[in-house]
């Protein structure tokens, strides 16, 4: 099968596709009213582009917008879903590690008070008669 | 009434309104669908092809531009996603494929109409050639056009529609004499 494009071919494609100069257009004129050959792959191409030449619009059926419609909906919903889930997560994960601070506090300082629960430090009576001393010994 | 222009729709799709969203997939509906369907037949991969293109392109939307026209924008997405389509499923004729195991290619060629054989020469070309010559030939965009959306340059483009409609031709020789 001869695959290559003869001079008078390309020229021939090339006129219906882009601009061709006008020695270009008369020389085509002129192969194609003295030369036979050419004159029936003219003939060919044509009917090839006349056939393949969309005349009617396409389409995906009926309701296509309503099924992309649909889809972003689905989407966005199931895009909602997945971000609620994802920090519900971590807000569980938060509450866990609180209670289980909140509990090693309470056992740690062996208080039942809220102070002992939040780990603060309560003074002791020791702490706060050296602490006086300490002040005096300045003085 | 007069249906407001792409660019306004655009606009009130990134405010949110669905409704106007919805107005751009009916308007641009038929662009897509024809080359989707021309470079990978009236299969389900093509209607789910076109659903990713508009879906895509609602994803984009606060990044359009308007740099180019929303048919451009949609038409180059199509096609894009098409090609990788074929190259996914790499069965070029599938639509034939039975026929051709129980005929051969010879035989099937034979019992084509010529309405039938174009189709199918046309399904055997190489996706890039197949990517012009939809646009050109099929969808009748300008060859500058086809260029642009498809992002070759001009010469290329030109080159691989002649390529691409000498196939066709040399395919259908013998049916085409007069």
């Amino acid at each position: 099968m001869n695959d290559h494009f003869s001079e008078h071919e390309e020229l021939l494609l090339r006129s219906w596709d882009a601009p061709v100069s006008a020695r270009e257009r008369d020389t085509l004129a002129e192969v194609i009213q003295n030369n036979p050959a050419i004159r029936q792959q003219s003939d060919q191409y044509q009917k090839i582009r006349t056939m393949l030449l969309r005349t009617e619009p396409d389409s995906f059926g009926p309701f296509f917008a309503e099924r992309i419609m649909n889809m972003i909906k689905q989407r966005t919903q199931q895009i909602d879903y997945l971000i609620f889930f994802f920090f519900k997560k971590y807000q569980v994960l938060l509450v866990g590690v609180l209670v289980a601070l909140l509990v090693s506090n309470m056992l740690l300082t062996d208080q039942l008070t809220l102070k002992g629960i939040f780990g603060l430090e309560q003074e002791t009576t020791e702490d706060v008669f050296s602490i006086d001393l300490y002040e005096n010994l300045i003085k | 009434m007069d249906q407001p222009d792409d660019e306004v729709l655009i606009e009130k799709s990134k405010e949110g309104d669905m409704a106007a969203f919805k107005t751009l997939v009916v308007r641009h509906e038929g662009q897509v669908a024809g080359v989707i369907r021309s470079l990978l037949g009236t299969t389900p991969e093509a209607e789910d092809v076109g659903q990713e293109v508009f879906i895509r392109f609602y994803d984009a939307l606060n990044k359009f531009r308007g740099e180019s026209k929303v048919s451009t924008y949609l038409v180059r997405i199509a096609i894009n996603l098409s090609l990788n389509e074929l190259k996914k499923r790499k069965r070029t004729a599938s639509r034939y494929a039975s026929m051709e195991a129980a005929d051969g290619i010879k035989g099937i060629e034979e019992t084509l109409d010529l309405k039938e054989h174009l189709q199918y020469a046309f399904d055997k070309l190489d996706p890039d050639f197949r990517a012009v010559a939809t646009l050109r030939l099929i969808e009748g965009y300008s060859t500058e056009e086809t260029a642009g959306i498809l992002e070759i340059p001009l010469g290329t483009a030109l080159s691989r529609l002649a390529r691409a409609q000498q196939k066709l031709r040399l395919s259908l020789t013998k049916k085409l004499r007069p």
